[in-house]
């Protein structure tokens, strides 16, 4: 069964003035895998997050969507990229003069030619999917922070996208509730068939959640290793990946 | 503070043989004892026949990161005298804390050393890229608005109308009672000021031509733009920026609109509306300020005041100063955002922004209506 990469980095630089953050990154994506990105604080994990979703171009290289070259589509082409991608930010990202319903909606209107009342349904639909079911009239600030990432998922499901991103889904969260934000995520990826992509520093969750893990470092500025969970376990051949899968400071 | 001499058999034992220098710590080498700990002092002691230096930790009990700058400068003066270095007495956890703290890794910042006027040059430098920098994005930013804004002449359902409202009644009529007010007192004050050398020349009734013509023309249109660039300009800067630094943007960018479209030009727009018409009422709550610095100061009467500035003011003042208004009021809403755009990093970023946000929309404001006057004197309008 030989399937097409749904995303391709194609020697992907990226430069912020003369300091390069990310050099020559390549590697595929494939449609309906759970895809982690992991590596230390500062090593350019949500640098290469944002050329994927498109929101900054590479220096140079290539970002391949469904076979397009993403960067260079325009117009409607881009819209139409664009709409496959549901990302859920670092730090939530929600419009925080929205209400939970509003932020979702706003997706919906754009997108879509549902009415108000149909709109609303799926709004409830998604809300009660992540447990927000009674607080679609609270804003960003009257939730919790465990609640602002939840919905911030719902945001990011509204429009069923095909590809699901995740900056640090767990980040501030208890235990419990980052676990069953994992769980969350990964009933997702069966039932949507999304792909995803998740960074994430939390090593419980990439050994429950991951299909392959991508692992990048500052020192060789891109790539130090990628595999599935438990080849990295037993990666010999560079200390750093096997102490970080193994919890060896 | 006080800088006491200390005693140094109490901080440390030195043991000095022909060519062994044995150093003992009997405190705690931290950053509290840093003053008997100074590498310098104890290393005057070093003979130039020295080979060896040990330093022995067996007695100094806890130490602090000051221990790693001690042990750094011990190390650096034995590399560069050719002398051999050891130490005694290094627990575990203190070699790691060594590591921790000492660790040179590759990252680190090359500090350097420059004269004062080496630096003040690079500053004033550095400081001329960045402005120019800053006014070809500011330029690159008002092509863009500029071309938006045409461009929905074509396509006017493209930006977001739902927000105007909103946006409208913040920067316009919430602004109305303080713009009034100040307008007014500024028409009392030049009133005064114009009525003081008119009664000496006995032409008191020429007050309606001062005021009511520097009103319009120009105090008026200023001192609004400056308040809503103040209230406003601010406030746009503020909330822009707040939405950069929580990856608001960066989330309406991936969803497909245009922040330009979506924050951007509601925003221009609803000040822009405004603008006219709060310089409009500007204009009267002015006038009125000098029609009562007349009748208090100077005894005119209301219809004569009136009847004066009926003769004297043009349709055409009013006009340039309204035309004006909405330049400025286009210049505000454009520098407000685009500074908020500006906005990288944390909160304190922020209110970085939003400070230069007034300062620049004030100076800008001051430089067109400069320019105007120039232009309309040219003119001879
Ligand atoms: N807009 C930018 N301008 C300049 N440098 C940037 C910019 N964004 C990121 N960087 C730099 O790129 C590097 C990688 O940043 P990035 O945010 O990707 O880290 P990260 O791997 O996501 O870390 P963390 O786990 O802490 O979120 C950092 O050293 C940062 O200083
Ligand atoms: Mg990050």
């Amino acid at each position: 069964m030989e399937q097409k990469p749904i995303i391709q980095l194609k020697n992907v630089t990226v430069k912020y003035g003369d300091r390069t953050i990310l050099d020559n990154v390549t590697t595929d994506i494939m449609p309906g895998e759970i895809f982690v990105i992991v590596g230390g604080s500062g090593c350019g994990k949500s640098v290469l997050l944002r050329q994927i979703i498109g929101l900054e171009q590479p220096a140079e290289g290539q970002v391949i969507i469904d076979g397009q070259d993403f960067g260079a589509t325009t117009g409607e082409a881009r819209r139409q990229i664009l709409r496959k991608f549901g990302v859920m930010f670092q730090s939530n990202g929600l419009f925080a003069s929205m209400t939970l319903a509003e932020n979702i909606e706003l997706v919906l209107e754009e997108y879509t030619h549902l009415n108000s009342s149909e709109r609303d349904e799926v709004i409830e639909m998604n809300l009660r999917s992540v447990g927000l079911g009674g607080f679609r009239n609270f804003t960003p600030a009257e939730v919790s922070g465990g609640m602002r990432k939840r919905a911030a998922l719902a945001r990011a499901m509204a429009l069923n996208p095909s590809i699901l991103c995740f900056d640090e889904p767990s980040s501030g969260l208890d235990p419990v509730t980052a676990a069953s934000l994992d769980k969350l995520i990964k009933n997702l990826n069966s039932v949507l068939g999304a792909t995803m992509i998740v960074v994430t520093h939390d090593l419980e969750s990439i050994m429950s959640i991951s299909d392959r893990i991508l692992m990048l470092d500052t020192k060789v500025k891109g790539i130090l290793a990628t595999g599935t969970a438990e080849e990295l376990k037993n990666y010999t051949k560079d200390p750093n990946v096997f102490n970080f899968f193994n919890r060896i400071a | 503070m006080k800088k006491t001499s200390v005693p140094t058999e109490t901080y440390y034992s030195t043991n000095l043989s022909s060519d062994l220098f044995r150093l003992t710590p009997l405190l705690p080498v931290s950053l509290e004892n840093a003053l008997g700990f100074d590498a310098a002092t104890i290393l005057k002691q070093v003979e130039p026949e020295t080979k060896s230096l040990i330093l022995d930790c067996r007695k100094m009990g806890s130490y602090d990161s000051y221990f790693v700058i001690f042990y750094a400068a011990l190390e650096k003066f034995c590399l560069a005298n050719n002398i051999q270095f050891s130490a005694e007495g290094v627990t575990v956890d203190m070699k790691e804390f060594l590591r921790l703290f000492g660790s040179k890794n590759d990252l680190k910042t090359e500090i350097k050393k420059q004269s004062f006027f080496v630096n003040y040059l690079n500053q004033i430098g550095n400081h001329t890229i960045n402005i120019l920098k800053d006014t070809r994005d500011f330029i690159e930013f008002i092509g863009e608005l500029i071309l938006k804004m045409l461009n929905l002449i074509v396509n006017p359902t493209q930006i977001r109308w739902r927000d105007f409202p909103l946006h409208f009644t913040k920067a316009g009529v919430n602004a109305l009672p303080i713009v009034l007010l100040i307008v007014f007192l500024i028409g009392v004050i030049s009133g005064y000021q114009g009525a003081a050398l008119l009664s000496q020349v006995g032409a008191e009734i020429y007050i309606a031509d001062a005021v009511g013509i520097s009103i319009t023309r120009e105090l008026g249109p200023l001192m609004t733009a400056i308040l809503i660039a103040g209230r406003s300009g601010s406030a746009f800067t503020a909330e822009i920026g707040t939405m950069k630094v929580s990856e608001e943007i960066d989330a309406l960018n991936t969803m497909g609109f245009d922040h330009i479209k979506f924050l951007v030009l509601p925003r221009v727009f609803a000040v822009m509306i405004a603008m006219p018409i709060l310089t409009l009422m500007a204009d009267l709550a002015g006038i009125l300020g000098g029609l009562l610095t007349a009748i208090t100061a100077l005894d005119l009467t209301i219809t004569g005041y009136l009847n004066q500035l009926q003769s004297t003011l043009s349709y055409w003042d009013v006009f340039t100063g309204v035309g004006k208004s909405i330049f400025f009021g286009f210049l505000v809403a454009a520098v407000g955002c685009f500074r908020g755009l500006q906005v990288r990093g944390g909160a304190e970023s922020v209110g970085k922004f939003t400070t230069t946000s007034v300062v620049t929309s004030i100076l800008l404001i001051i430089i067109a209506d400069a320019v105007f006057t120039f232009v309309f004197q040219t003119l001879g309008i």
